[in-house]
């Protein structure tokens, strides 16, 4: 991303190769979810790839990536951050996996 | 070229055009914004900062219920919940598609391009809340509530589920009037390219969170 890239904004035919990148992301979805995987190996398969049409539909339908750096900086990391923070650094988040019951 | 834009140019500028004398050190006191980008687009983008950390927080609360009850149900099967969830997906990230196209149509001063892409865009955001209400109403007729679950096991799959579509439902229908409004504004003349893109980044960001509550949501909970 640099300044002079600032404002360069795509026509509508590369909008629609992302739109069918994302429609190809979400058809590996759905075929991931039923190859019977572990349940941690789904989730943080799902997850990676619902980051990246995040990535994509940021960068690319949010215009994102056109902008100037400096606001993808100013926002994007301080957002992962607070996130982080409130899966890790939740008060109550340890404390009720350990108060867990037993399955009947 | 407007007074204070004259003002924030340059002093010559204001001593050659005899700008008023009460708008000059206020306007040269001004910084330039260092994103380039207009009020509105920035507001916006603060506010997709918040809400999506909101809806983070919502998501996270459902993975902490998820982990801590061990009886969790995961109730929908592929057909219909399944393919109805990846129709929704289509029509919502279609949408995104022809949001695109109008904020492209409006940047080009095709005033009346811009009005169908909106449409369009209209149209599949009231598809979307069809499908979407239409899959509730089915699930409440199983017996599915907030806090009931007619499969036995834990009743926080129903708080979870109804609690995060019902938010990002809600998103999609303040998302269509708000495109409606801009529409009947920038057909009017009243609002210009610039309301439609910020417009627009609403409502991709509404499409972003679906890409995050269709697979926890619908796929980790399918068998």
């Amino acid at each position: 991303m640099s300044a002079a890239e600032s404002h360069q904004v795509p026509g509508m035919k590369f909008y629609v190769m992302v739109w069918i990148g994302l429609l190809a992301i979400v058809g590996f979805e759905v075929f991931l979810t039923y190859r019977n995987l572990p349940a941690k190996t789904l989730l943080t398969s799902l997850l990676l790839l619902s980051a990246v049409e995040a990535g994509l539909a940021l960068m690319y339908f949010m215009h994102l990536k056109y902008e100037r750096p400096r606001l993808f900086w100013s926002l994007i990391p301080t957002l992962i951050f607070v996130l982080f923070m409130m899966d890790h650094i939740w008060a109550d988040a340890f404390r009720l996996i350990n108060l867990r019951l037993p399955t009947p | 070229m407007s007074e204070l834009e004259m003002a924030a140019g340059s002093g010559h500028t204001i001593a050659a055009h005899g700008v008023a004398a009460h708008a000059t050190p206020h306007a040269l006191a001004m910084e330039p914004s260092p994103y380039r980008v207009g009020s509105g687009k920035m507001a916006m983008w603060l506010f997709i900062i918040a809400d999506a950390a909101t809806f983070g927080a919502c998501l996270f609360v459902y993975g902490f219920l998820r982990l801590t009850s061990p009886d969790w149900v995961r109730p929908f099967v592929f057909s219909p919940t399944i393919i109805n969830g990846m129709i929704m997906t289509f029509v919502l990230l279609t949408s995104s598609l022809t949001m695109l196209g109008a904020v492209l149509a409006a940047k080009a001063g095709r005033t009346s391009s811009c009005l169908n892409w909106l449409g369009a865009t209209i149209l599949l955001g009231i598809i979307f809340a069809v499908l979407h209400l239409r899959e509730w109403s089915s699930m409440i007729r199983e017996g599915w509530r907030p806090f009931q679950n007619p499969m036995g096991g834990s009743v926080q799959f129903g708080a979870a589920f109804f609690s995060i579509t019902g938010l990002h439902l809600l998103h999609v229908i303040s998302g269509v009037v708000a495109i409606a409004v801009i529409a009947i504004g920038y057909k009017r003349g009243r609002f210009q390219a610039s309301n439609v893109e910020v417009t627009g980044l609403y409502w991709h960001f509404v499409d972003l969170v679906w890409m995050f509550v269709f697979p926890l949501l619908y796929l980790l909970n399918s068998h």
